[in-house]
């Protein structure tokens, strides 16, 4: 029952143009479904998932951003404090990615120090309409040392590498606290004050 | 252990996503956020109207014209007390008489919560976040709003964190950030005593302990939560009602006990500040001085001119009530000149050096606002100073102890004191419990015997409150005086339903070891009847949660009333069946 295993805590913020399936991917990674004609997200959704990878769990704070231009100016609160961004863009959809170049700007300007981003194209199932090349999206991410996967929420492809791969890029140190199930309140304070003291 | 990980979190997934799990049909939209707000208002200055509601969020919720407009008021600073930059502080409001808007979830709170934080259905919190700037491009010169979260809770801390949170991010980004942040809360799971919550707001998450009945009182200073948490948290509230007693108070140390005295007794206090967060503190201060015994009169934080009840509570034709008030508006200094008990709080300067010992003067001669901090009043305290906390707090402003540890020590020191007038009073309503013998099935349950002052007071020479506490005085002109105030009262009633909750309660579990058919055997068909209409009552009562006991004794009851009723004649059977 002392079994001791490291926790790590991550915040990750989806980013992207409104429609691209930015909370079916979240809906696919948490609970394994997928429904089409999601109602459109109002300001962000927040949702957690655990993921057990290689004897490392990984506890995922995950806000779920709207993308309708109305709440566009929302969206530091949601990366402030993420340790990664996804932004999302639609593979049958020109425009969205053109969008993304804003989103990496921001991110580099105003986002967290070494926040990971990780590119996700979205809609991988639709080959007919394709309109951004796989190439053309992996040059970019690799420009900007980006993550970069295709994803289908649909076809439940691609949606657990995205985020295993974003385990794997976490810094060796990053905030791994032991999980102690009897821990006591005492130590849960103490926690909190290092937490204050690093940040 | 990796997979005991995974199912741990699945609860919280579930309360969190609103995709995942459709919503229960009987939960609707906005549903979960009105267990915690009413509704988010936006308080704006209009050059030709004054003070006006610019918003009200979510729009189909409903505030009467008098609850608008006391809003209004309650929501920027009263004086020209320049509060420039943001002001944060609260209010409390009656909610209009004969609107329905019961929430079931308060009604489960308040079963569980300790008594002092039961949500009272009659008033609304305001928790107020004012912001105020130069700014050449508005008429007036100054940009001037606030975002007011309307909340039946008494969760003072956790409130002004909410608003806190939302309030900078809608004065910079208008109402898509409300509309974000109010879905958030609207996500939230029900607040229950005993549980540990973790509340997504925009963009953070923050942790909370709701308190339960059930927590030690003593020590609870120092317990937090047992549970680890369950999501990366980014802050943790160590307590959602406690606030920050020592720097509220520090004006006016000196004058503590013969605040506890006046609180407890009920005797009507007016608390005069420079700003609506000083004197709404000191008032929220005052009213939890008692802890855990619950302060029953009215009392405003933040009181106004332009409240609809000050007519009510400034009438010089009669006594002035007893409620607490906190004011900023030197006009205040005429109006409740009247006023036997005047809290004057200074500015709390930054410079930690104790202040001189403040004497006690005549009311009659504070004529300002401007007067020096202290306590004017008449009222001579029954008991005598405890020299020794007083000692310790100002040591430790010299040593520049956090505020947190000052604070946590009065905390302790004024429940022990409290808990040193109680214990004779609940010792002495423990007595006039029935025997546990008396409690027969085939009478009435049992009822509390009257409670009788002098009785009790013959009880105070061998276990009075000299047994736990060194101070000397008056104590029993204090329970006198104690009895006459509504704080008894309240006390007195809540027990005595506390108790014959519990009587009931094992009566009916009286009811259900007896064999009651053997029973009726060779009784008169009237008995019977009577018998049958009993039990439905109680299970009546037992459905609705009135009286404790589990849904097996409620079943067992139910199996009994029908074994009874069949025993009957076919005719009675179907009447009394029709009736079930």
């Amino acid at each position: 029952m002392y079994e001791v295993t490291s926790v790590k805590e991550v915040k990750v913020c989806l980013l992207g143009e409104s429609g691209v399936g930015k909370s079916s991917i979240v809906l696919r990674f948490v609970s394994d479904t997928f429904k089409q004609g999601l109602e459109m997200t109002i300001g962000a959704s927040f949702m957690t998932k655990t993921l057990v990878v290689d004897q490392q769990t990984v506890k995922f704070q995950i806000w779920d951003t709207a993308g309708q231009e109305r709440y566009r100016a929302l969206a530091p609160m949601y990366y402030r404090g993420a340790s990664a961004a996804i932004i999302v863009y639609d593979v049958t959809k020109r425009d969205t990615f053109d969008a993304v170049k804003g989103w990496v700007r921001e991110l580099a300007n105003y986002g967290p120090k070494d926040i990971i981003i990780a590119l996700a194209g979205n809609k991988s199932d639709l080959e007919d309409l394709r309109e951004v090349t796989k190439k053309e999206a992996a040059q970019y991410a690799e420009q900007i040392q980006a993550i970069f996967i295709e994803t289908s929420a649909k076809n439940d492809s691609g949606i657990k590498e995205l985020f295993t791969r974003i385990i794997s890029r976490l810094p060796a140190d990053f905030s791994g606290k032991p999980k102690d199930g009897h821990q006591n309140a005492k130590k849960l304070h103490e926690k909190e004050e290092k937490k204050g003291k690093c940040c | 252990m990796a997979a005991d990980v995974h199912q741990q979190i699945m609860p919280l997934e579930r309360k969190f996503s609103l995709q995942d799990s459709p919503r229960s049909p009987t939960v609707l939209p906005w549903d979960r956020f009105s267990n915690w707000l009413h509704c988010a208002c936006v308080v704006t200055f209009d050059l030709e109207l004054g003070q006006a509601m610019e918003l009200v969020y979510p729009g189909h919720v409903k505030l009467t014209e008098r609850e608008k407009i006391n809003i209004c008021y309650l929501s920027f600073p009263d004086s020209n007390s320049g509060c420039m930059g943001d002001t944060k502080f609260h209010f409390r409001i009656r909610q209009c008489p004969g609107r329905k808007n019961h929430i079931l979830a308060h009604d489960d709170f308040n079963r569980e919560c300790p008594a002092s934080l039961q949500i009272d259905n009659a008033y609304y919190y305001g928790y107020v976040y004012f912001r105020q700037t130069k700014d050449k491009s508005i008429r007036r010169g100054y940009f001037q709003k606030s975002l007011v979260l309307v909340s039946k809770l008494p969760f003072i801390p956790l409130l002004e964190h909410m608003v806190e949170i939302m309030a900078p991010e809608y004065f910079d980004n208008g109402e898509p950030s409300l509309e974000a942040a109010c879905h958030d809360i609207d996500q939230w799971p029900e607040p229950t005593p005993g549980e540990t919550l973790n509340l997504p707001l925009m963009g953070s998450v923050v942790q909370v302990r709701i308190p339960s009945r059930s927590d030690k009182v003593i020590g609870a200073v120092q317990t937090k939560t047992h549970t680890v948490p369950q999501i990366p948290v980014n802050h943790v509230l160590q307590s959602i009602h406690e606030t920050d007693l020592f720097s509220a108070f520090q004006p006016v140390l000196q004058h503590l006990q013969l605040m506890w005295e006046l609180v407890l007794t009920g005797e009507p206090v007016v608390v005069m500040a420079s700003s609506p967060t000083l004197c709404a503190n000191a008032v929220q201060a005052l009213v939890s001085i008692i802890w855990p015994l619950k302060y029953c009169s009215d009392y405003r934080p933040y009181f106004t001119i332009h409240d609809s009840e000050f007519k009510e509570y400034t009438t010089k034709t009669q006594a002035p009530p007893a409620v607490i008030l906190g004011v900023t508006n030197p006009f205040f200094a005429k109006t409740l000149q009247h006023w036997p008990n005047i809290v004057r709080i200074g500015e709390t300067s930054g410079d930690a050096s104790p202040r001189a010992v403040l004497k006690l003067k005549k009311s009659s001669s504070l004529k300002t606002l401007d007067s020096k901090p202290g306590v004017y009043t008449r009222y001579k305290p029954y008991l005598s100073k405890d020299k020794t906390i007083l000692k310790r707090l100002s040591k430790g402003i010299q040593l520049k102890r956090p505020v947190e540890v000052q604070s946590a020590m009065l905390r302790r020191f004024l429940l022990e004191l409290t808990q040193s007038f109680m214990i004779p009073l609940e010792r002495y309503m423990a007595s006039l419990m029935p025997l546990q013998r008396n409690i027969s099935p085939h009478k009435g349950p049992p009822v509390l015997k009257p409670f009788n002052v002098e009785e009790f007071l013959k009880t105070l020479d061998h276990s009075g409150p000299q047994l736990t506490s060194g101070l000397k005085g008056d104590w029993i002109g204090l329970y006198r005086k104690f009895f006459k105030c509504p704080n008894f009262d309240g006390w007195y009633h809540f027990r005595q339903k506390e108790v014959n909750q519990k009587l009931q309660a094992l009566h009916l579990e009286a009811l259900c070891k007896e064999d009651l058919v053997n029973w009726v055997r060779d009784k008169q068909e009237v008995e019977i009847v009577d018998l049958v209409l009993r039990l439905k009552d109680k299970m009546i009562s037992a459905q609705n949660n009135d009286i404790p006991v589990s849904m097996d004794i409620v079943k067992k009851l139910k199996c009994h009333l029908h074994s009874i009723i069949s025993s009957l004649p076919e005719d009675l059977q179907s009447v009394l069946k029709t009736h079930l």
